[in-house]
Formats: structure tokens, sequence, C-alpha cells
């Protein structure tokens, strides 16, 4: 088992190597950079020679692979360099936003687990009955509005027209954690219930069930100790694949609800071509998509023993 | 499927056929969409595009049922209209994603080796891999427009699909019937035809159902790149976030593009439960999904 | 079954008390009333992607949020007609044509306490020029020497619009023996003195007891970055902020009662088309005339815009001397446009609506970005009422356009946004835009008459010349149809009808100042 993580760690290089230099390849193939871009995001313009000063001085006049090799050499030796923007340390702007986009993601979790898994069961025990009918609705519903168009709809019920949270957020707080996280959880719920549902009526018309309630054990017994431990896995997939892309952060939901997280961080580096910070970002999504995996496949072992770890990759 | 119901193991037949109804009402209720979508120009009580600056913003009324835009367009018309941007692209995204990514998954899946090596590293570096830095190299190499949009996001989708279907593939390959085919001496491509798709297709086409929705609004959310429908085309994801400043003021600009959405998401998600329904032997449930440990089994 | 479906109906609700919880466990953060009148102000601008990521400065684009907030003030000030006036200096004599003597006021100090002298002054340009490029680039300083209230600093080369330029943000006087803090706070002269500072959150700013004109009248004043613009929306209807900065328009209806007061003014920031001189169809005078003549400017300021900005004839509004109606140019006529193309050549033979001469067509590629939200609404607008006298027009709105625009062969038209005259001065759009020599001029533009006028303009120190030469070359652009500037922004601020002393300035400088007030 220790072999496997350590497999898995080693695992993290070449995506390391290979999405930083993607990523590097492709902001130079998107053409512009952060001087020009701070230029004009300002309306204030810049005279030739100011901006060729500024370029030299962050190494912009430089081939692409030297960049590369340049940055590279920095990562090696545990210096993300600095903000081309800001001009502060790149690390310690990235850190200083992660307890926001971490409190953000563990709340959104646990509510969407909380609101999908109840109601998935609830749908699939009441197949094709109102229960079910209005559940779905309300999945179609969620699933076919933008994330914006429920933000905003929720700070307006919540916060202007019965004025019970915040709109501006006042840091990292339950109160102001609340929206933006309900309304990413509206989003998953709306999916995941369905996947439930579906797994739940899977179950549900197992031998096994059908023998357990012949053998006259109450149905709801049956329900939480067999059916809902099987629906595990199916549960556990879908969380790893939210929580890896919720840690690399929701620029939309975080801008409405001025939550200070990556996800605006790395939206407005990518728009200024703010080469360090994207790359950091870029590390960050490799590291989490590796550590998610990881910790996935861990516990589909515990919940089912006979699955040897890593087993689905060679 | 209620306890009362006592202790049903087959479905009925009455069951059956009401799958089936299910189905027919639903395929003809999409098919309807889709021929809306397709003779939009002629159901439109007004030129979709054509601007009239004395009419902007009117409430929902009789001549405008939909009310108008702020360039006093008919939305009545533009929703109509933008059916066809908008359910095109994304049933042409969707498409392409679900059956490269099936395709690929299940070469990876039974042939394994390099190929499965290499496939699924990539695939790695798809997912982790912001999209924005990725749609932003697309807008640069190429131009604006719906279906560079398309590209940029069937390039970053695929994985997901490969990722199911590989271990949709890995689940069933040890499976006694398909051993009993390949020893029967099935060939690989009738083994792939006749035996592997059919099993898998149930979770795929639930997924790629589910898709359709998102994929509309993430279409839409290129559009600051450029990369989406060029006006003055309609198309629902982007009339959403266009309006999104209005909601309070002027709340039928965001909200009949939003309504439509809504009911052709409705609608596929039905029509694909009752594709589902319809393909798996055991109506009702959700087929053979394996419960190996799949990266990407759904979202 | 029925206990099932409690416990999940149970389960489900749950989730909803969670957040329901989470309410009261923190207090309302809005209790003000312990330490005296306090103010909040949103601001969707101010933030690190506008170059505003602190108050100091020295730093980028950070001037501005320094004299918006009343932290920082320039030696001179503009007046409402934009014209310099005296603020920290008092007066000012230009020796020779390379050195100017400044004489400052006596009794005003720092926020640290230091008092303002010339001593202080020299320290804090001499920082300004070693930190900011373009201060640099626009001061050409050789020299500063400082005796007593007076500054004298001289110019490498004639640099007639020096006071202009110290009245830029970056010109605002900061005290450089108390230095910049890590987190970008300065000590100014202004009514305010920040206190705390987060980027692209919060700025802290407490009444500044020695102010040298008037007593400030609020106690503290919370600035918040709020960059959605309908998250700025509700947190002024929710009562959470007092002033909100950068409404969208759509929101304005909201707020035209008697609750809210609006405080709005004609800027310089201009909506313009630059044409691009490298293509083909663009060199026909004749159709550039035509475009000119084919965009309704007034259905775009009156119904697009709602009324916020106003109809634009040159580089300039009409606050300004050599501004709005000093120069002419053409005004929407559609018949007169397809007259004009009819006559050059240019017909729909094919009958597709679209005009074609010599196999070329009439295919316009306008390139525009959606950053600002008024040049979506020119492009679309432009595209019908060209269209309707012939023209296709092809509308590419990107936030990638800035590699677009440096491409000439990528686009026919660049629809942007520019603050014209940031210094008051006419020279800087012209210098940035227009000439040969500029770092901006996308569409390649050239005219012998400008480039010799603009030598004339780079040596005239007389205010008056200065002005008539902003004219002559403003109406060589619009002869030429070599821009087609639409419409120039009017800013406004909303703010609780409780506030009072809030007002609008040409120059989108001054807001934050010492008769800021809000009623209890």
């Amino acid at each position: 088992m220790r072999n496997d993580i350590f497999r898995r760690l080693l695992q993290l290089i070449p995506i390391l190597l290979g999405i930083t230099f993607l990523s590097f390849a492709m902001m130079h193939l998107a053409g512009s950079d952060a001087i020009a871009q701070q230029a004009d995001a300002s309306g204030v313009a810049l005279s030739p020679e100011v901006m060729a000063a500024r370029r030299a001085e962050l190494g912009l006049d430089q081939p692409f692979l030297v960049q590369y090799v340049r940055w590279l050499g920095g990562f090696l030796t545990g210096d993300l360099g600095i903000s081309y923007v800001s001009g502060k340390d790149v690390f310690a702007t990235f850190v200083s936003k992660l307890p926001a986009t971490l409190l953000l993601t563990g709340v959104s979790i646990a509510l969407t687990v909380l609101l999908s898994i109840p109601l998935g069961i609830l749908a699939a025990v009441r197949q094709n009955r109102f229960a079910d009918y209005l559940i779905r609705f309300f999945s179609f519903a969620g699933n076919s509005m933008p994330n914006f168009f429920v933000a905003l709809l929720l700070l307006y019920a919540f916060a202007v027209c019965i004025p019970i949270f915040p709109v501006i957020s006042d840091g990292l707080s339950l109160r102001s954690v609340a929206l933006p996280a309900l309304t990413l959880a509206i989003a998953m719920s709306s999916k995941y219930l369905r996947q439930v549902r579906a797994a739940v009526l899977d179950e549900l018309s197992r031998d096994y069930v059908t023998g357990a309630r012949a053998r006259g054990i109450r149905f709801s017994v049956t329900l939480y100790k067999s059916v809902l431990r099987s629906c595990m896995t199916t549960i556990l997939t879908l969380l790893s694949l939210s929580i890896g892309s919720l840690l690399g952060g929701t620029a939309i939901v975080e801008s409405i609800f001025l939550w200070d997280g990556v996800g605006k961080l790395a939206v407005d580096a990518i728009q200024m071509r703010d080469y360090p910070m994207i790359q950091a970002y870029v590390v960050w999504m490799a590291v989490i998509y590796v550590a998610v995996n990881l910790v996935t496949d861990l516990s589909y072992r515990l919940l089912d023993p006979r699955i040897r770890l890593g087993g689905e990759r060679p | 499927m209620s306890t009362q119901s006592g202790v049903t193991v087959r479905p009925s037949r009455a069951r059956r056929n009401h799958t089936r109804a299910r189905l027919c009402v639903f395929a003809a209720l999409a098919a309807a969409l889709l021929l809306a979508s397709v003779f939009a120009e002629a159901l439109c009580p007004y030129d979709p595009n054509a601007q009239n600056l004395a009419e902007a913003l009117q409430a929902p009324s009789a001549a405008h049922p939909f009310g108008t835009d702020r360039y006093g367009r008919d939305m009545l018309s533009r929703v109509l209209i933008g059916a066809q941007t908008s359910i095109s692209s994304a049933l042409v995204l969707v498409a392409i994603i679900a059956i490269v990514g099936t395709l690929l998954g299940v070469s990876c899946g039974l042939s394994g080796g390099a190929l499965d090596t290499v496939v699924m590293r990539l695939s790695d570096v798809c997912l982790a891999f912001p999209g924005l830095v990725f749609a932003m190299a697309i807008a640069a190499v190429l131009d604006g427009g719906i279906q560079n949009a398309v590209l940029a996001l069937a390039l970053v989708s695929w994985p997901k699909y490969a990722r199911l279907a590989r271990s949709q593939t890995l689940a069933i390959q040890h499976t006694d019937y398909l051993l009993a085919a390949r020893l029967s001496g099935c060939s690989p491509p009738a083994l792939l035809l006749r035996h592997i798709l059919p099993n898998i297709a149930g979770p795929v086409l639930v997924t790629a159902v589910l898709d359709i929705g998102t994929m509309m609004m993430e279409l839409a959310a290129l559009s600051f790149l450029g990369l989406g429908a060029l006006p003055p085309a309609a198309e629902w994801g982007s009339m959403m976030s266009d309006g999104r400043s209005m909601l309070q003021t002027y709340p039928w600009v965001v909200l009949t593009p939003g309504l439509a959405i809504f009911l052709s998401v409705a609608l596929f998600h039905l029509l694909g439960d009752a594709v589902r329904d319809w393909l798996d032997p055991r109506s009702g449930q959700s087929g053979r999904r394996g419960r190996t440990h799949g990266q990407g089994e759904n979202i | 079954m029925k206990k099932t479906r409690t416990m999940l109906l149970l389960f489900g609700l749950l989730a909803f008390a969670l957040t329901g919880c989470g309410a009261g466990e923190t207090s309302d953060s809005s209790s003000t009333s312990s330490d005296g009148k306090q103010l909040v102000w949103g601001d969707t601008t101010f933030n690190a992607e506008n170059g505003e990521p602190d108050v100091n400065p020295h730093n980028d684009n950070s001037g501005w949020a320094c004299i918006r907030y009343g932290i920082g003030e320039t030696l001179f000030r503009f007046s409402d007609s934009m014209e310099l006036e005296p603020w920290l200096a008092q007066s000012y004599e230009a020796v020779d044509e390379l050195t100017w003597r400044i004489v400052l006021r006596d009794g005003v100090c720092f926020s640290s306490g230091r008092n303002l002298d010339g001593e202080a002054v020299k320290q804090c340009l001499e920082a300004l020029v070693a930190q900011h490029a373009r201060a640099a680039g626009d001061l050409r300083i050789a020299e500063i020497s400082a005796d007593g209230q007076t500054v004298t600093i001289r110019t490498e080369e004639p640099v007639p619009a020096l006071l202009h330029y110290l009245s830029d943000p970056y010109g605002c006087i900061i005290d450089m023996e108390a230095g910049v803090t890590e987190d970008g706070i300065v000590s100014g002269t202004g009514p305010y003195r920040a206190v705390s500072l987060t980027t692209d959150t919060s700025l802290e700013l407490v009444k500044n007891e020695t102010y040298w004109n008037g007593t400030p009248k609020l106690d503290a004043i919370t600035v918040r970055t709020i960059s959605d613009g309908d998250t700025l929306t509700m947190a002024l209807q929710a009562g959470e902020i007092d002033v909100a900065y950068g409404m969208p328009y759509a929101s304005y209806p909201l707020f035209e009662n008697e609750n809210y007061r609006f405080a709005s003014c004609t800027t310089s920031r201009a909506f313009f088309a630059s044409m691009n001189f490298e293509s083909e169809i663009l060199r026909d005078p004749a159709v550039r005339k035509a475009i000119a003549m084919g965009i309704d400017k007034e259905s775009f300021v009156e119904t697009l815009l709602d009324g916020n900005g106003s109809a634009a004839a040159g580089v300039y509004p009409d606050s300004f001397a050599f501004g709005g109606d000093s120069v002419t140019t053409e005004t929407y006529d559609p018949q007169g446009a397809m007259a004009l193309l009819e006559e050059a050549g240019w017909v729909d033979m094919d009958g597709d609506g679209i005009r074609e001469k010599d196999g070329a067509t009439l295919t316009l590629r306008w390139l525009t970005y959606p950053s600002r939200q008024e040049l979506p609404l020119l492009a679309e607008s432009a595209q019908a009422t060209l269209g309707e006298i012939g023209f296709d027009v092809q509308i590419n709105s990107t936030a990638d356009h800035n590699r677009l625009r440096a491409d000439s062969g990528a686009w026919d038209i660049y629809a942007s946004a520019m603050v014209t005259a940031p210094t008051g001065d006419p020279e800087y759009f012209f210098t940035y835009r227009c000439l040969d020599s500029s770092g901006s001029n996308d569409g390649h533009y050239h005219s012998d008459a400008l480039e010799t006028l603009a030598q004339e303009l780079s040596r005239t120190f007389d205010t008056d010349r200065r002005a008539a030469l902003a004219v002559e070359m403003q109406q060589i652009l619009l002869d030429d149809n070599a821009y087609v500037f639409c419409s120039h922004l009017r800013m406004s601020m909303i703010a609780k009808s409780s506030v009072s002393g809030l007002t609008a300035h040409p120059c989108d400088y001054y807001e934050i100042t010492a008769e800021l007030d809000i009623a209890a």
C-alpha cells in the first residue's frame, strides 16, 4: 500500500511537467502579455519605450523556452516568483486565498451530500409518484440554471428581500459562506440526486433486497444498512470529481459573493497574462488532481476490500 | 417500486408498455422541438435581428408576448431563432465528446498497454488543466464563432467519457457472457458492436443527456473571449448572461431564454431516461452500472 | 415506511437548517454607532486588475485610489472646466522653457505630522520618477531643488504640460520619510488617512484631524472593492453600502427615487472607433465618411445608454475649452451615406443588401471588447445602422483584443474606450494614438498636417494657443474620418439620500472630500 501511494506521487512529476509546460506554451500562443493587458485595463496608454523597459524588467523579452526554463528553475528551488501585476510574492498570495476556497469547498460538499442523498433516495423510493416528479423537476431546474443566475436569485431573495445573509461577505464566517455554498450545492445536487436515485433503484431491484424483504426485515433497515452502503461508490466518484473542481475555484460565484478564493485569482491572472500566478495555479490543480484521486481510491478500498488500489491504472 | 406493491421481481407487461409510451411521447416532443428550431424562421413573428430602439425594453404584451430587448428586438422571435444555435451546438458538442470519448475509452479498456497509458495520461492533463487557458489559446489560433467554441470545449471535455467508457469496459470484460462470445470466435469489431457498446450505452447516454444543459452554459461562458455566437445571432446562454444586470429591472430579457433552456434541458433529460429504460432489459433501473472505481464515471 | 419518509424529509431540511443556523451566529456587521459617523463606499474599479492594488501613487495606477479616496492631494487641481488651479501649491512661475518655480501653501501637514515643505515635495517627486516609468516619461525631470516653501523643477527638454502632468493622480504628494508600508499605505495631506488595506478587498480610512482645508465631516470610511456590478446593486439596495461607484446602467431605474441621489458628470472617457488604414476598403475616403454618417450616436446614447453619456463630436467633451462643439463632424444621415457610397461606385449588384465595388464587398470586421459595458452595445447598434446602408458588419467582441489590434490584418474598425485627457491637457491623446511615433496608432493613420501641428504643440507653452492647436488637430482627424468619436461617458455615483457633499467631477479624480457627509 505504501508503494502504491509512492507510485501515485511519482505520477505527479510527469503531470506537473506536462501541464506547466503546456500552460506556458498556450499563454504564449494566446498572445499579448501582462504589460499590454495592464496598460489597457487602466485605459491609460503607455509609450513604447516604457512598455519595452517594463518587459525587459520582467524578462518578457526573452524567448519562450528561456522563460519556461527560468520559471522551472525557480519552481524546483521552491521559488514561484513575483506576480507581474501586483509585484507580490506568488506563493504567499496564492496561499492567502486557500482558506476561503477550502471553506467554500467543504461547506458546499456538505450541503450537496445533505441535499442530494436524502432527496435522491426519496425520489427512488417514491418512484413515479408526486415526490419523485417534484424532485426531478427541481433537478431539471437546477441543471438548467447558470451559476450566476442562481447566485443572483439567492442574493436577491435572502439578502435584499429577506435580509438574513449579508450581500458583502464579512470574511470567513458561516453567515457569509451560506449563500455561495448553497449556489454551488444546488447545481451539484441537481445532478447528484439523479445519480443517487438511479443507484438506489438499481440496488432496490437486487435479489438481496427482495430476500431481506421476504425475511421480514424492515425496509428502512435494508435501505440504510445495505442499499446506502452500496451506493457509496457512486457518490464517492461524483464527490471526488466535484471536490477537484471546487478546489480549483469558482470565479463567477466568488466574484458575485466577494469570496476571496483561488478561482477569481486564476481568472484574473489568465486575463492579465500574469504567468507566474498562472503557473502557481496550474501546479495547484495538478496537485489536487493527484491527491483527490489518491484519496478517492483509498476510500474505495475501505468501502470494498476487494478493490486493489490503483488497479484501474497500469 | 414501493413496498406496498408486494414482491415483484419482473416488471409487468403494463410497465413495459408504459415505458414505450413514454419514449414515444418524449421522442415526439423532442422531434417537435428540433423541427421548431429548424423552421424557426417561419415561426418568428418579427425579424429577430431588426432593431427598433423606439420599442426598447418593452414588457411582455400582446404585440410582443416575451417583451423586447434593449435594442427593441422581439424576444419571442429571438428565443425561437436562438433554438437553432443553442440546441444544435450543444447537441453537436455532446455528440462529439460522447462518441469520441467512448470509442477511445473502449479501445483503452480492451487493448490496454501503450495506447491506454498515453490516452489516460492525456486525459489526466486535460482534467487537471485550467480550461480557460485552453480556450484563450484556441481563440488566439482560430477566430471567434460558435463552432470554435464547440471545438475548444470538445478538446477539454472528452476525458470524462473516455474514463467512463473505459471503466465500464473493464467491468464487463471478464464477465462470463463476454468470455463466451470471445471463445465462440466473435471478431473484435463484432464484439465491440454487439456486446460491449450496447452494455455501456446506458451510463454514457445518461451522462450525455445530463451534459446538454451544462454545455449550453459553458458555450455561453466562452462568449467573452469572442468564442460564441457572433452578434446579432441569438443564442440562449449568451442572451441570459448579457441580460444579467436586468434581472430586477427588465426580468423578461433574462427569464425567457432561461425558460427555453429549462424546457429543452428537461425534455432531453426525460427523453434520456425513457431511452435508457427502454434499452435496459430490467426496466426502470439504471442498467449495468459498473461498480468499479472508475474516474469520471458520471458527472 | 411513513417513518422513513419523515426521516428523509428531516434529513433534507437539516441541510437548509444548517445554513439558517449560520445566520444567528455572527451578529450584524453593520453596527456602526460605536465610533462616530461612518460611511461605506462600494467601488467596482479599486482592484489590482486596474493597476490599483493599493494607495501608493508611485505604484502603477494606485494614485487614482490615493486621490479619489481623499488620502493624497496634488500640487495643482482641475476646476470644473478642467482648468488648472493651485491646490497644495500657492503659485508658480515659469522661469524659462526648462525651469518651473512652484511656491507651496503654508500650514499644510501630512497625516504623519510632518509639515509640507519644498524638501518633502522634492523627495516625493524624486521617488516618483525613480519608480513610475510613465511619470518619468511625462515629466522629463532633470533636477529638483528645494528651498523653504519653494520647489524648483528643471526639465531635460521643454515640457509645456508639466503642471498638468503633476496634477495626474501619480502626482499626489506623500511623505517619503513616513514611507510606504508593506500593504501600500502612504501618508498624504488629504482629509482622510488610510489605516488598513487589503488588495482587492477593502480600505479603511479615518478622519485626518489636522487637515488644512476644513474639517472632514466623517469619522471613518470603509472602501469596499465589489467587482461585480450586480452585487454592488444589491449591496446598495440592502443598505450595506452608502455610496456606489460603477453601477451597471440597467440598475439605475432601481435607484431613481427619493431614497437615493445621483452625482453625475460627463468625463473625458471617450468611446470611439479607429479606422484601419491598412484595410483596402477603408482607404476609400467615401467609405470612411459613410461610416461616420451611418452611426446613430444620439440613439446610442439616449436609448442604449439610457442617457448616461453625451454624443461626441471630437476627442474631448463639452466641459473642455477645446472640446464639444468647437469642432464639426458628420451627423447621422443614412440617406446621405447611401448616396455617397452610390456615387463612389459602391453598389449592391447581387441584391444581398451588401454593396460591392470591383469585386470587393463592404464587409467591416469590427473589433471591440466586452469589459466596458458600452462597447458591445455600440457594436450591435452600429451593426444595425450600418447594415441599413449596405455594410456587412462582423463583430468580434473579445477580451483578447490587445493581441488582435496590433495585427492590422485582423480588423477594419477597432472600437475602444479611453480617457482622452487624463491631465486636462490635449497633447496626450495625439501622442498616444494618432502620430507616426505613437505606440497605439493601431490603424496606421498618417497625416502630414497633423504631424506638423503636433510638433508645434509639443513646444507651445501658451494655454490659449495649445487649445487652438488642439481644435485644429481634432478637425484634421475628423475631416479625414480617421476616427469616429461616438460618445463620452457620463459617470454617476449613486448614494443613499442621507449622503451629502458628494460631487462628480469631469476628471473623475476627486470623490471623497472634506465635504462628504452622511446624516445620522
